[in-house]
């Protein structure tokens, strides 16, 4: 795994893990309707997040 | 007590915290300026964040490099958040390639990233990013930048109001007046206090422009009128409410609707009328003279005066108030005598795209050597004889000999008697009118010399019973 690899993972986690914490603190606030929208957005994020993860996991196993 | 100079210090400015509650809760009624947002980031749920912390701007979104240069090609944007990578398979970080174009479109650039390396900030601000930060803390971090970038954008309009707009190098002038933009947009009343000349009617023009108040500037000159004729045109009038009310007309009042009505020389107005003025204000409503109905008008004041409003009210001449609903903040003005460093940048200001002029070191010399006790319309009118004459370098003689003329031109109307003047001695009579002449020639003598009796004798070449008796008009009248 190169340097590289490994700084875009962490890239792209930080980033999700960001947008989900900061979408979890505005649910409290939020109306119905935006909350499920919110609600909705932030399972496809956990859900991309996970692929993400799992992909990586893949490459790193030996052939 | 005898009127001094209007009184210079910043002590009576008041900061916000200061204000009293009604005038907090009018200063938060009016919202910060909307901006136009643009954020650039591939991922829904980080621009749904974004945007609910960006709520009351103007927020669109670009989720590719192609489509926010699109964006940042067309729009007219305030700000933009870029995030770099844009896409799992933007191994290149395309944001990147955003930053020199929002540069030179002088767009204020965010970067927003999970990468927080050394290397990813140094390249980001080598590109021209104006902010870079880590993912994580939106909401705080988006308040920051947005207010950071205000207060950029802030100091920039400034510098170019102290060029295009009030023209001034002068720090503490500047300090007040900036002071005075801090609550253009709020409904705060303002006071502003400086000898004739300064530019108090200017800076109360500049706060209407930048209030964002829909309505009209509406100016009165109080010590302009009698009181009856002060009433009239304030509140308005109805055909026949009075002799020579031939037909309806609106007051400056209403006129001021969702406005600005400017009250300068306002310590020349009656008591009688402050009290009438000051249940206007309080009710936003009116009676115009010989109607029963009655008028509403939401109109913002700004007040002047050359007067030292202090001791106008020791004299019982001013209403506390009175002064109270009309002084939220104030700010002095300098004299020009006590900026000369203004001088040549307001002689530069004048005479632009008219006529360059030159000034040999002795007539530079004398022009800052001059008082300039008409302060800035005395200089606007001696730069208006320069730039009529035919001289490209001006010498000493010719700025000593335009200074008297200029003096002498800085009159407030056309010919010795204005119409106003005129109207006044109609109501009141002649004697009455030359007292006014009189008391107004001698009120000022006094402010010049600090209150110094034995100059005003000498100056104005009259006897201690002109001076006693002029004095003597001028005690308070006896409030009902």
């Amino acid at each position: 795994m190169s340097a590289d690899e490994l700084s875009d993972l962490a890239h792209d986690v930080v980033s999700k893990a960001s947008s989900l914490k900061e979408a979890a603190a505005l649910l409290k606030r939020s109306s119905a309707a935006e909350r499920a929208e919110l609600l909705s957005l932030m399972v496809r994020s956990a859900r991309e997040l996970a692929e993400r993860l799992e992909t990586f996991e893949k490459e790193q196993k030996p052939a | 007590m005898l009127p001094r100079s209007a009184p210079l210090n910043r002590r009576e400015m008041i900061s916000y915290e200061m204000l009293p509650l009604h005038l907090k809760i009018t200063v938060l009624e009016y919202p910060m300026a909307k901006l136009n947002i643009l954020v650039v980031d591939d991922d829904p749920l980080a621009q749904k964040v974004l945007a609910s912390h960006l709520a009351g701007h103007d927020v669109e979104f670009a989720r590719d490099a192609a489509s926010a240069r699109k964006k940042l090609d067309g729009g007219r944007l305030d700000l933009c958040f870029i995030d770099l990578k844009l896409g799992a398979q933007d191994k290149e970080c395309s944001g990147l390639t955003l930053i020199p174009i929002a540069a030179a479109k002088r767009v204020y650039s965010v970067v927003m990233s999970g990468h927080d390396s050394e290397d990813f900030v140094e390249k980001a601000y080598a590109l021209g990013c104006d902010d870079f930060y880590s993912k994580g803390n939106e909401e705080a971090t988006a308040g920051s930048v947005v207010e950071r970038f205000l207060r950029r954008r802030g100091a920039s309009d400034q510098q170019s109001i102290f060029s295009e707009r009030f023209v001034t190098e002068d720090a503490p002038t500047r300090a007040s007046i900036s002071e005075a933009l801090k609550y253009a947009g709020s409904g705060l009343p303002i006071m502003i206090l400086g000898p004739s000349g300064t530019g108090k009617t200017s800076l109360a023009r500049l706060l209407h422009d930048l209030s964002g108040r829909p309505g009209e500037f509406v100016a009165i000159n109080c010590s302009a009128y009698t009181e009856d004729l002060l009433e009239a045109e304030l509140f308005g009038y109805k055909k026949g409410a009075f002799t020579g009310a031939a037909e309806n007309r609106k007051g400056k009042l209403l006129l001021a609707d969702k406005g600005t009505l400017f009250l300068d020389e306002i310590g020349s107005m009656s008591l009688k009328m402050q009290t009438k003025l000051l249940k206007a204000i309080e009710e936003k409503s009116f009676y115009p003279l010989g109607s029963e109905r009655a008028e509403t008008s939401d109109f913002r004041i700004i007040s002047a005066t050359l007067e030292d409003v202090q001791g106008l009210i020791r004299a019982g001449k001013l209403r506390f108030d009175f002064f109270q609903r009309v002084h939220g903040l104030t700010i002095p003005l300098r004299a020009l005598s006590q900026r000369k460093g203004d001088l040549f940048p307001l002689i530069a200001f004048f005479t632009r795209g008219v006529k360059k002029l030159s000034f040999t070191p002795e007539a530079r010399q004398e022009i800052l050597r001059h008082d300039w006790p008409g302060n800035t319309r005395e200089l606007r009118k001696f730069v208006e004889l320069l730039a009529a004459g035919d001289e490209g370098r001006v010498s000493a003689e010719t700025v000593r000999r335009l200074v008297q003329s200029a003096l002498t031109q800085d009159a407030p109307e056309a010919g010795f008697v204005s119409e106003e003047q005129y109207r006044f001695a109609l109501d009141r009579g002649l004697d009455a009118a030359v007292d006014r002449f009189v008391d107004a020639v001698i009120k000022r003598s006094l402010s010049h010399h600090n209150g110094k009796k034995t100059k005003v004798l000498d100056d104005l070449k009259i006897s201690t019973r002109i001076l006693y008796a002029s004095l003597k008009r001028g005690e308070p009248e006896t409030a009902a």
